[in-house]
């Protein structure tokens, strides 16, 4: 392990970005509780992996019981809960720790050329908020654990007693975490960027972070509140949601998809920002459109607070409420639009590698365009009055998640775990785990569409009814239950890629894949302090003719940007 | 022409006292200061999101109710009482004043007065809190928390907006025996710029809490 150099302890140094503590000794500090971005980044991602495998097997019981239409594997109750537990872990537990927690403090100050996030304190404590909102979870099992699905409407949700009120104490504590998460990130990407970097030479992974942290601040602050409030009508009596008493229960579903939708941009979001880092590095050009993809991201972040109620259209929502969110929501298909097609423009004419990182990348616009375009089918009122609490709905979700925040969050993997641990990944289990990650996902997701079209209703234990009028269904369950096993099959290549390759994979050296950012110029892995010398940002990173746009950096070798003359500074002449 | 320029209006001696006097803040200690401000202000919108989501929940369910106030058992609630409520509006609002001119001694490097107006701020605090209580007392004959939707967002919101100003009061005496050990400066004194601008947070919330629950 390096040692700090003298001059960057704190308050040694006058460089205004200077903002280090000195190096931890001994176990506890340096890898329990750390105060190192990267080691904190590094703990979210072990966390959130372990928690998505409970949280698949918690699935895997739910497709085995689907196999017989009579539902006989589980009982009733034991079926509840197993999707309950699968929803809520996988969307509060796995997708936003790992996500936002992992990627984002690994990734994000190495990006902007900082020594470490803005609150390094509240960063150790946000994460460690994450495994006792675990702990409180699962130990909702030792009171029955919640039945009520992953988004807990009142009333049934008040029928649970203590295991209820536990789980909003858990959520509520990812929801602080969350928030703590955000602000730090947002003042760290608006106060602490190397000199040079302005907003617009901003890497478009960092742009997409900024937009997420705003996202997490405000909306998983409305959760808690939901939550707060659902917890008081639980264990106080209080009568938010209680229609005898003047509450509504509607109140719960608004209060709860004004963060819960938002959410879903918490997840896809960074995944953008991987692709727009991962289609340059692989396709050996300047990205298409960075302006307009950056943009694309803060106009998603703010539009997606505009549209909760599409989750609501049978609730009873009045039509003069329905008719704009359904027209907001489609114009969320203007901004990702925006992006596919930017980055379909980079890949025009690239010399493309396939390597696993970009296989990944070329998979997801796939499935995330067409987990896009179900979703234009789900905010259109009409068509949505036939799908909601389908099948339909329970296959896009999973389309856009699994086939966008979590290829993106695998790619990610496989393109930063070099710099994490100066070690490649084998390609060729890389390869594995992608080919039976994109069977299974589509062996068991792309079914879900047609089945729900036909009525296979969502969270049912049996369905018996409807394998009487569509005997297909049972035969796609059972399809999908086999395939399921598919992505079962990755995550264990992918777990032993993670394992074997930190050993006996190929040094990596600093920058393997010969791409642009920051990250990429200091070593794998890098020191604790990230970057000797601060270095000076002159450009863009995606310029792929030039020499890297810095000045100033650790490693003289590649430091060759020609500084700036006084002619270059002079604005263009324009007209003739 | 030297790097700094001088404010016409300004003689150059005063410009070298304000330089002596901020001497002391390194580079260091400014960016801590800017990265601080930016993030406690961030804490306070988060702050207020937790505010707007109940405050959504009582404009919705007032909304919706078929009568406001709400029916119990048949018969409607009154009205809650709006002058006592307003006299201690005031409390609440002169503490918001007190606040700025502590901040202001401070700066001015006024110990004494600094000292005179948190303590008032201090103290109207607690008077806020003690009238809130009798507030309580007297609005719990009329309606409970459980009853209604209009107790539930009433008692829930006031209550959360209570413990905000206790937690205030807390948190600026901390400040005050912080300031009188010597933890802060005539530049140095990013604590003290926090606890104004969170005392001032709490006075905004009770302007729509006021209006909200005692003048719609």
């Amino acid at each position: 392990m390096d040692t700090v150099p003298s001059t960057l302890q704190r308050g040694g140094h006058d460089d205004p970005h200077d903002h280090i503590h000195p190096a931890p000794e001994g176990f506890i500090r340096k890898y329990v509780f750390s105060l190192d971005h990267k080691v904190i980044g590094i703990q979210y991602f072990v966390t959130g992996i372990l928690l998505m495998v409970i949280a698949g097997a918690f699935a895997e019981l739910v497709r085995i019981q689907l196999m017989d239409p009579a539902g006989t594997f589980m009982s009733r109750n034991a079926y509840n809960m197993m999707y309950t537990m699968h929803g809520t872990v996988m969307v509060w537990l796995v997708l936003i720790p790992l996500v936002t927690g992992a990627l984002g403090n690994f990734v994000m100050p190495l990006q902007i050329g900082a020594r470490d996030v803005a609150f390094p304190w509240l960063n150790m404590f946000s994460f460690w908020l994450i495994p006792v909102s675990a702990a409180v979870m699962f130990s909702t099992f030792l009171f029955g654990a919640p039945t009520a699905g992953w988004t807990e409407y009142p009333p049934i949700s008040l029928e649970q007693g203590t295991a209820g009120a536990l789980w909003c104490v858990a959520i509520m504590l990812v929801g602080v975490s969350s928030t703590l998460t955000g602000m730090n990130f947002v003042v760290t990407i608006t106060k602490m960027r190397a000199p040079g970097m302005t907003w617009t030479r901003m890497p478009l992974f960092t742009w997409a972070t900024f937009a997420t942290a705003l996202i997490n601040m405000v909306a998983t602050a409305a959760l808690t509140i939901a939550l707060a409030a659902l917890f008081l009508e639980d264990v106080f009596n209080v009568p938010f949601f209680d229609a005898a008493r003047g509450g509504s229960p509607v109140l719960f579903q608004h209060m709860f998809w004004f963060y819960s939708h938002p959410a879903v941009y918490i997840f896809i979001l960074p995944a953008f920002g991987v692709v727009s880092e991962i289609i340059p590095t692989f396709a050996r050009k300047p990205i298409f459109g960075y302006k307009m993809i950056a943009f694309s991201s803060l106009a998603i972040a703010i539009l997606g607070f505009a549209v909760w109620a599409h989750h609501m259209f049978p609730a009873g929502l009045a039509p003069w409420l329905q008719i704009p969110f359904m027209i907001l929501t489609y114009a969320i298909g203007i901004p990702t639009g925006i992006k596919i097609f930017s980055w379909l423009a980079t890949l025009w004419g690239g010399r493309i590698q396939f390597s696993t990182p970009m296989l990944y990348m070329l998979a997801f616009l796939m499935t995330f365009t067409f987990g896009g375009v179900t979703g234009i089918f789900l905010a259109s009122v009409p068509t949505n009055f036939h799908e909601h609490g389908s099948y339909f709905v329970v296959g896009h979700f999973h389309y856009v998640v699994g086939g966008g925040a979590v290829l993106g969050f695998l790619a990610a993997v496989a393109y930063w775990y070099p710099k994490a641990t100066g070690r490649m990944l084998s390609e060729k289990l890389g390869k594995t785990t992608f080919w039976l990650f994109m069977i299974g996902l589509t062996g068991t997701f792309l079914p879900m569409h047609w089945i729900g079209l036909e009525g296979m209703p969502r969270r049912y234990a049996s369905y018996e009814f409807i394998a009487k009028l569509y005997p297909d269904t049972v035969f796609w369950n059972r399809f999908e239950t086999v395939f399921s096993f598919f992505m079962v099959a990755a995550v264990l290549v992918f777990a032993v890629n993670l394992i074997v390759s930190y050993r006996t994979g190929r040094i990596a050296g600093n920058n393997p894949w010969g791409a642009r950012t920051l990250e990429w110029t200091i070593s794998s892995p890098p020191p604790y302090y990230n970057f000797k010398k601060i270095p000076t940002v002159l450009a863009r990173p995606y310029d792929f003719a030039e020499p890297l746009p810095y000045r100033n950096l650790d490693d003289e070798k590649i430091d060759l940007y020609p500084a700036p003359t006084a002619a270059s500074l002079q604005p263009a002449a324009v007209g003739g | 022409m030297s790097a700094t320029t001088l404010d016409p209006g300004q003689s150059a001696t005063s410009h070298a006292a304000v330089a002596a006097r901020f001497a002391d803040v390194d580079a260091v200690y400014a960016t801590t200061r800017d990265l601080r401000l930016l993030g406690f202000v961030l804490f306070l919108v988060s702050d207020c999101v937790f505010f707007s989501s109940f405050i959504f929940s009582y404009l919705y369910l007032r909304t919706a109710a078929p009568v406001w106030p709400p029916l119990v058992d048949g018969k409607q609630l009154p009205y809650l009482d709006v002058t006592f409520a307003a006299v201690n509006s005031v409390v609440l609002f002169g503490s918001g004043v007190t606040m700025h001119y502590a901040l202001e001694s401070w700066k001015k490097l006024k110990k004494g007065a600094f000292n005179g107006w948190m303590v008032a701020t201090i103290v109207l605090g607690i008077m806020f809190l003690l009238g809130q209580a009798h507030e309580y007392s007297g609005a719990l004959q009329i309606m409970s928390w459980t009853g209604s939707s209009f107790g539930a967002t009433f008692y829930t919101l006031t209550g959360m907006h209570g413990f905000h100003v206790f937690i205030g009061v807390i948190y600026l005496s901390v400040l005050l025996v912080q300031a009188n050990r010597g933890v802060y400066t005539g530049s140095k004194y990013f604590g003290l710029t926090a606890g104004t601008l969170y005392w001032h947070f709490v006075d905004v919330i009770w302007v729509a809490l006021f209006f909200m629950f005692y003048l719609w």
